[in-house]
């Protein structure tokens, strides 16, 4: 069986995901000794520095993000995109600082994804309970295997993008832009048998888009939250401020 | 005490608690174990379970964290790499532990 990395990788004119992406799978090569595939379209090709295997499609630009231009609309492609019978899609903005994807592949479950994230200033602003009626689940990481079943969610997810206003109407979800966590979380959901799925039993350490990033080294990283110095060792990261691009 | 003072006791017991939240929700990723394909917490609850369901039995059943059943044939095995786990996680927990309450007042 194979086993790999998928990543999605745009550039957009403010970030430069392709940085970020070299960040990523520097740390992939180190802590999980994964081979990777980026998707990727023909303007970024070209500044993606790693070794690695790319693809270029040609990139759905519709979606925005506090103004800005946010192309996540290809997720719903994975199962499609991926060369691998066992596949780990992350963002790019997730960093491996430990091998605990590398452990989750070891289990049977054809679907994984987390359930749950933390600020890791610890404000208690990631719960998403009354956004909407099902619980969110975080896209940021899935670990899936080709079957009927996996096939099964990703077609939903792309109906519940091709109808993503009813789909909010129905689940009363009051964030109105797509976004991936809620069509995985309506398609597991509805494949599930509106019953509970298997998750990755902890917790998403998220840098939120306003701690400012002040190192990143091999082990991890040190951020700033007004007065507050935080150093995040040996534990997977998913950054929120882009500006990891540049430091 | 002035109320400078007291303030900067209060933030600096503020920091020492968010490095130790930080640190805690760490060990918990780090007590992720998958045995026999399933996914288990190597926490005290799972350590207890296993150590007496295993006692003068070759084989058990127990639900991995997901609530889906698995049967345990080699019960001494799983105990120990269960045991390693905590016990390398709890280490690390307890290093940044030490760290955090050096920097006390």
């Amino acid at each position: 069986m194979t086993k790999g990395v998928l990543l999605y990788c745009f550039d957009t004119p403010q970030v430069s995901y392709s940085k970020i992406t070299d960040r990523c799978i520097s740390l992939i090569e180190r802590n999980l000794d994964l081979p990777v595939t980026v998707i990727t379209d023909a303007d970024t090709e070209g500044r993606i520095k790693s070794n690695c295997d790319t693809r270029v499609v040609d990139v759905d630009k519709g979606n925005t993000k506090l103004s800005k231009p946010w192309y996540n609309l290809e997720r719903h492609l994975a199962f499609d995109h991926s060369p691998y019978d066992r596949t780990v899609v992350m963002d790019v903005d997730y960093f491996c600082y430990s091998d605990k994807i590398l452990r989750l592949l070891r289990s049977e479950n054809d679907f994984l994804v987390h359930k749950s994230a933390h600020d890791v200033l610890h404000r208690e602003q990631m719960r998403y309970d009354r956004e909407a009626m099902l619980d969110l689940v975080w896209a940021t990481v899935l670990i899936f295997d080709k079957t009927p079943r996996t096939r099964a969610i990703f077609d939903t997810v792309k109906l519940v993008k091709q109808n993503y206003v009813h789909y909010c109407n129905l689940y009363r979800i009051t964030y109105k832009n797509f976004r991936n966590d809620y069509a995985f979380a309506i398609a597991l959901n509805q494949i599930n048998g509106h019953r509970e799925y298997d998750v990755i039993p902890d917790s998403i350490a998220t840098v939120p888009a306003d701690a400012e990033i002040l190192e990143l080294n091999d082990n991890g990283a040190v951020i700033r939250y007004k007065d507050k110095t935080i150093s995040l060792q040996d534990q997977d990261l998913h950054f929120l401020n882009k500006e990891v691009a540049n430091v | 005490m002035n109320i400078d003072q007291l303030k900067k006791i209060s933030r600096q017991s503020f920091d020492i608690n968010l490095q130790k939240a930080n640190a805690l929700k760490k060990a918990e990723s780090d007590q992720i174990l998958v045995y026999e394909n399933h996914i288990f917490r190597a926490d005290p609850e799972t350590i207890c379970f296993v150590r007496t369901a295993s006692e003068g039995k070759d084989s058990f059943f127990m639900l991995d964290s997901n609530s889906n059943p698995v049967e345990i044939t080699d019960p001494t095995e799983f105990l120990e790499l269960l045991l390693q786990r905590n016990q390398s996680a709890l280490n690390t927990y307890h290093q940044l532990y030490q760290n955090t309450k050096n920097r006390k007042v």
